[in-house]
């Protein structure tokens, strides 16, 4: 499926009194298939395109200020059925067992008018065995560790079986361990339930560990500084990692952070 | 002794609380064995616990447990009022800026508006029995209770909103199944304070009129000069305060278990 952003310009008021804060400047992107991973540095609105891509409105003003957001050639306004977003907080409810987190979504008309109440039972079965927690359905989520709860929120996502999963550093709470096998725990979901996605992080090591495409952008107002095709083959290793590709490609990421590189260059003055 | 966060066996609460207590008891006597008319001024412990179990025995509107019977009527029919009423507006508050911005200014001057003042204006309009009292507990505590809810609709981080948004949530399933469910503890802890409000509210309410009820007891034992009566009132309204409010707090804790997990 096919994300593409036209001229996208978002603009908010700023937070204390007059004047405006313009967030992203123009982005031109097209999105299509595999896992795209846009890498910037805190604040450089990087969030913000990913929720435009949800369609969800943040800070409930007019998204795009100007600009589209297309989803296979219509517009991402409100919710859209093919994609589905996780965060960095797992905003599981407390009061729901993990079963019912994952069921959570059926909660709502537009999912129960769409799939039946047996398929719903199976696919929530499916997604708790798929993620490692088919044992732990009854259990709420205080008793879960802040990785199993990130998996019950990547499973509540998927249960829906979108086409595109938008996630916005979704294990930036992680210890590097976990982290590690949560990445790898994406990957094998993605090759099960074949998504789209795209993952905002600010993590250069996540980024070239998990994308077919890393797009840098630039301080705010943002704009797309780079963009890199990555052709080794996943999972990658340590070892990869290390290697002159790797180091090269890096290398170049951290350049282009601090404001050195080619693309829009000169506007990037972030140290990471 | 002076870390904030030293851990206390609830052995150790229990008798440091006593000691509070027996503190208290000790200074209330011997204030009344030191001042000259003491038993005006202040009466005794013991006079008072004295009272306490004469009014137990007495007749009719005078007796004890029927006073309590009638406070504890009005507090819990204004209660069911006050959440009845204040919840659903709280939300609605909550849940949109617009609500809110036409109710705010009705509502929330009212927290430090004189309950007491517009009293006449209670009976005025309600008259001298029953419900008068009641709108006025209900008042006293709706003014307090409103805001408060709002104030946990809108503190549920607005992620849960977003999410609900993206999954395809209507603006009203979002409130129903991401907001409200989070907002609850808090809204619990609001109509604690409510309660709490109308028993400091009882016994003005049942000034007027007063043929029945706690106030009406500490009225006539004011009337009759006997403080000891006052003194008693006073300590069973405090005692039936405390009740209602562990009751609830338990209820909370029963209710919603994975509070402070989230």
């Amino acid at each position: 499926m096919k994300i593409e952003v036209n001229q996208a310009v978002q603009e908010y008021p700023a937070p204390n009194g007059d004047g405006i804060n313009r967030v992203l400047d123009g982005i031109d992107l097209t999105l299509d298939g595999g896992i795209n991973m846009l890498l910037g540095p805190s604040g450089c609105g990087k969030s913000t395109l990913l929720k435009l891509m949800g369609g969800v409105r943040p800070l409930g003003v007019v998204s795009p200020t100007s600009g589209e957001v297309l989803i296979d050639g219509k517009p991402a306004t409100g919710s859209h059925d093919d994609v589905v977003m996780v965060f960095q907080r797992y905003l599981n409810r407390p009061d729901l067992t993990v079963r019912e987190n994952v069921a959570f979504p059926f909660r709502f008309k537009l999912w129960r008018d769409k799939v039946p109440v047996a398929e719903r039972n199976e696919r929530v079965d499916e997604m708790l065995e798929a993620v490692g927690l088919a044992d732990k359905g009854s259990h709420r989520p205080s008793q879960l560790s802040g990785g199993q709860n990130q998996r019950v929120a990547l499973a509540r996502a998927l249960v829906l079986r979108p086409k595109i999963l938008l996630a916005d550093e979704p294990f930036g709470a992680l210890d590097a361990q976990i982290r590690a096998e949560m990445q790898q725990l994406l990957i094998d979901l993605i090759d099960k339930y074949p998504t789209n996605v795209v993952f905002v992080t600010h993590d250069i090591t996540e980024a070239l560990l998990l994308g077919d495409r890393v797009i840098v952008l630039s301080t705010p107002p943002a704009n797309v500084a780079d963009d890199i095709a990555i052709a080794e083959p996943r999972p990658r290793s340590e070892n990869w990692l290390r290697s002159t590709e790797a180091t090269r490609l890096s290398d170049r990421i951290i350049d282009l952070l601090r404001g050195h590189g080619p693309g829009t260059g000169g506007q990037v003055r972030v140290t990471v | 002794m002076w870390n904030p966060h030293e851990p206390l066996s609830a052995g150790t609460r229990r008798a440091l609380g006593a000691v509070g207590l027996i503190i208290a008891l000790l200074l209330w006597s011997g204030g009344n064995l030191m001042i000259d008319k003491g038993d005006y001024f202040l009466p005794a412990p013991w006079t008072v616990a004295a009272k306490l179990l004469s009014m137990l025995q007495a007749e009719g509107s005078l007796n004890l447990l029927t006073a309590v019977g009638w406070s504890l009527r009005r507090v819990l029919i204004a209660m069911v009022l006050v959440v009845g009423v204040g919840v659903p507006v709280g939300v609605l508050m909550g849940s949109s800026p617009r609500i809110n911005a036409v109710l705010s200014p009705l509502v929330d001057p009212m927290r430090s508006a004189p309950i007491v003042a517009v009293l006449p204006i209670i009976v005025l309009w309600f008259g001298i029995e029953e419900t008068a009292k009641v709108v006025f507990l209900w008042l006293g505590a709706a003014v307090f209770l409103i805001p408060m809810v709002r104030d946990a609709v809108v503190a549920v981080a607005r992620e849960h909103l977003i999410l609900a948004e993206d999954l395809g949530a209507t603006p009203l399933e979002a409130i129903r199944h991401s907001v409200l469910p989070l907002a609850m503890p808090r809204i619990f802890d609001a109509i604690i304070v409510a309660v709490s409000i109308e028993w400091t509210y009882i016994t003005v309410a049942e000034y007027v009129n007063a043929k029945a009820g706690l106030g009406y007891l500490i009225q006539t034992s004011k009337r009759l000069s006997a403080n000891d009566g006052v003194f008693a009132g006073i300590l069973v309204i405090l005692l039936l305060a405390l009740i209602t409010d562990q009751v609830l707090k338990r209820l909370k804790r029963r209710l919603f278990p994975w509070e402070g997990e989230a």
